[in-house]
């Protein structure tokens, strides 16, 4: 219920917002461009996953100290802890890097990040990355368009970044009116009171600017103009650093668990690293002044002392954790994990059933079954039918006749949430099972039922082809076209009820036995729509790119209930097996019965 | 039927004994019992049926059928015949 009112109280939300502020819907369009800029590059790395940029990534970050560097030279050069906290992120999503690289790399990042302190204070320049963002943008679409992967994935890397800073670009314009109101000199405070305040002050700031920078920038400006105090900047820029995970974080949000796993990370770094900097603010400062006097700054140049401030506590907060990144890459693997909503869950397949091999066949049975009936239902709504129609008495011509649309489902989606999934855990589970049991009958069967699980996908599999054509020509103008698909999902309809029937039916030997009958039946039906199509060809009646286009599909469908039909002679097998199989008409006898 | 299949029967009823021969001829003989049964049912709902769909496909299940049946048939006769030469 909760979930069906989110999505408009949402929209609801964003519209009136929209309507109210044009600062809104720019920074809400910047979260937007920011966000799609993190899945072009996620798509980007895939394209060159198992390549030489995998190669280089791994050489460049197979030790501690080398993703330390690498993390401290990019954001150095970027001039963009975020920017680069958010690659590293798509990296590991893909896996062409491991979490503890990742980690390096983030608290490199981190130090890197700090350069752009002494820039803004010693030169008070800044790199504008959103001038860079519309050429990137065009040169990116040209690569996308072309046909090679490699230029493709170069294609979306590029859109990636354009939209990364076309989105920052669009929250900071949106946010522009909000700096103006922040006269940071009238809240001056003192003592441990103001540490914190200011603390929380930094992180407000930076969360709402979506960079540590900009907000840096706003510190050391109010800094140079008497605003804010040394102490208080000190405790803006602990903030500064915190607020900065946010943008980790929202950058995670549309990435996998790898990437979640690093944004906790990036998120915990920065934590015991702030909470050692107020801690030891005293030692800090007092540190700082004497390393300031070492390197030759001035006492009252606050500026630069606020840099150096800066870097040193960056540097103490990854030489305190760098001991720990493998306990930590340990601890993030055990503890953060998750189950992603609207994924299936196993019916069946508890630890108990691990206990004897009788109770993980049957529990392995019964899930395949389970897996079945998904299937099932995604391919009657790929036909564009209702499973109460196909479990009915219904005529399925008529239901095919009066279609007047065609479901849109997302066939792939599907597949990854209640087959896919399911699969997966009866792959794990029977390995589970076999290792406990490796002598008797229960790992053969459980093989078999493995190839059952595995038919099932494969079933599916047909069906993201079908749907999308489908969804083109299933309701053609064309007579003869529409008339050949309905033929299509007659019989694949048909198919689907059939093996309803004998899975939901009485156990006997003879249901096993209808298998035979269902592949005739196939066979004489494909027969038929090849010769109607060569008819029509010859005829004219037909062009030859919708024929094959047809005879592919037809190919699918053969597919999906060949693969079904093996599914089900598994989970149809019964103990008196032998006697069966010596009844089964084998591929002559079939053909015979197909007049081919 | 391919030779290497003959072989492989051929090879099954040397190694196995009389009473598993028998056992066989049991199990097949219910399984074709059932087989009729259905084969039964299913003209009745032939004669019954209208749609000239339908009945093709009622056609199409007992043709089968009557396949499968003849194959245990077959099947049957080849066991017993074994199952004599064995106690002559």
């Amino acid at each position: 219920m909760l979930k069906k009112i989110f999505l408009p109280a949402v929209l609801i939300f964003l519209a009136y917002a929209f309507w109210q502020s044009s600062d809104f819907t720019e920074i809400a369009a910047g979260i937007a461009l920011f966000m799609f800029g993190m899945l072009c590059l996620e798509d980007g790395f895939k394209a060159f996953t198992g390549g030489t940029l995998e190669a280089l990534l791994r050489a460049s970050t197979d030790r501690l100290w080398k993703s330390l560097a690498f993390g401290m030279g990019s954001t150095t050069l970027m001039q963009s802890s975020s920017l680069v906290s958010l690659i590293t992120v798509s990296f590991v999503s893909s896996q062409m890097i491991t979490l503890a690289a990742g980690i390096g790399i983030i608290m490199g990042a981190n130090i890197g990040t700090t350069t752009g302190a002494w820039l803004i204070a010693g030169l008070g320049l800044k790199v504008d990355i959103a001038a860079y963002a519309m050429p990137v943008l065009v040169f990116g679409m040209v690569f996308l368009m072309q046909k090679s992967k490699t230029h493709k994935g170069i294609g979306y890397l590029m859109l990636g970044f354009a939209f990364l800073f076309l989105g920052i670009h669009f929250m900071k314009e949106g946010f522009e009116s909000f700096q103006q109101t922040f006269d940071l000199s009238e809240y001056g405070m003192t003592g441990f009171a103001g540490l914190i305040v200011f603390t929380l002050i930094g992180m407000a700031v930076t969360v709402i600017m979506q960079s540590s920078h900009a907000t840096l920038l706003i510190i050391i400006t109010a800094l140079s103009t008497g605003q804010v105090s040394y102490e208080n900047a000190l405790a803006l820029a602990i903030g500064a650093n915190l607020g900065s995970t946010v943008t980790i974080v929202l950058g995670s949000i549309a990435s996998n668990l790898g990437g979640k796993r690093l944004a906790a990370s990036h998120v915990l770094f920065n934590v015991v690293t702030a909470a050692f900097a107020i801690v030891f603010i005293g030692q800090l400062a007092w540190s700082v002044d004497q390393l300031a006097h070492f390197l030759g700054i001035r006492q009252d140049d606050f500026l630069l002392k606020l840099a150096l401030f800066h870097t040193l506590f960056n540097v103490i907060g990854v030489l305190l954790l760098m001991p720990f990144v493998p306990k930590l890459e340990a601890w993030l693997m055990t503890y953060i994990q998750f189950k992603p909503k609207g994924m299936e869950q196993p019916l069946y397949l508890v630890p108990q059933a691990l206990e004897t091999s009788a109770t993980a066949v049957n529990a392995v049975k019964m899930e395949v079954r389970h897996l079945f009936d998904n299937a099932y239902g995604l391919l009657a709504h790929g036909l564009s039918l209702r499973r109460a129609t196909i479990d009915s008495d219904e005529s399925l011509s008529d239901a095919v006749k009066y279609t007047r649309r065609i479901f849109p489902i997302d066939v792939e989606d599907l597949y990854e949430a209640k087959i896919k999934s399911l699969h997966n855990e009866i792959v794990m589970f029977i390995a589970d099972a076999q290792q406990r049991e490796s002598t008797g009958t229960a790992p053969e069967q459980l093989y078999h039922l493995r190839q059952a699980s595995r038919d099932i996908v494969e079933s599916v599999k047909g069906m993201k082809h079908l749907h999308k054509n489908l969804a083109q020509y299933g309701l053609s103008n064309h007579l003869a076209v529409r008339e050949r698909y309905d033929q299509i999902r007659i019989h694949l309809a048909e198919v689907l009820r059939e093996l309803r029937q004998l899975l939901n039916g009485d156990v006997d030997d003879v249901n096993h036995l209808s298998l035979d009958a269902l592949r005739v039946s196939s066979q004489k039906a494909r027969k038929k729509l090849i010769d109607e199509l060569d008819e029509m060809i010859r005829h004219r009646r037909i062009s030859a790119s919708i024929a094959t286009s047809i005879m592919n599909d037809e190919a699918y469908v053969t597919d999906i209930v060949n693969n079904l039909i093996d599914a089900l002679s598994i989970l149809l097998n019964e103990p008196d097996q032998e006697a069966v199989d010596s009844l089964h008409l084998d591929e002559q006898e079939l053909s015979e019965l197909t007049g081919e | 039927m391919k030779a290497s299949k003959l072989m492989e029967r051929v090879k099954q009823y040397l190694d196995s004994d009389k009473q598993t021969q028998i056992d066989k001829i049991k199990s097949i003989r219910k399984v074709l019992k059932e087989l009729k049964q259905k084969e039964r049912s299913l003209t009745e709902k032939l004669e019954m049926e209208q749609d000239a769909s339908t009945k093709a496909s009622l056609q199409l299940k007992l043709d089968v059928i009557y396949a499968q049946r003849k194959k245990g048939v077959d099947r049957v006769q080849e066991l017993k015949e074994q199952l004599k030469e064995q106690s002559n």
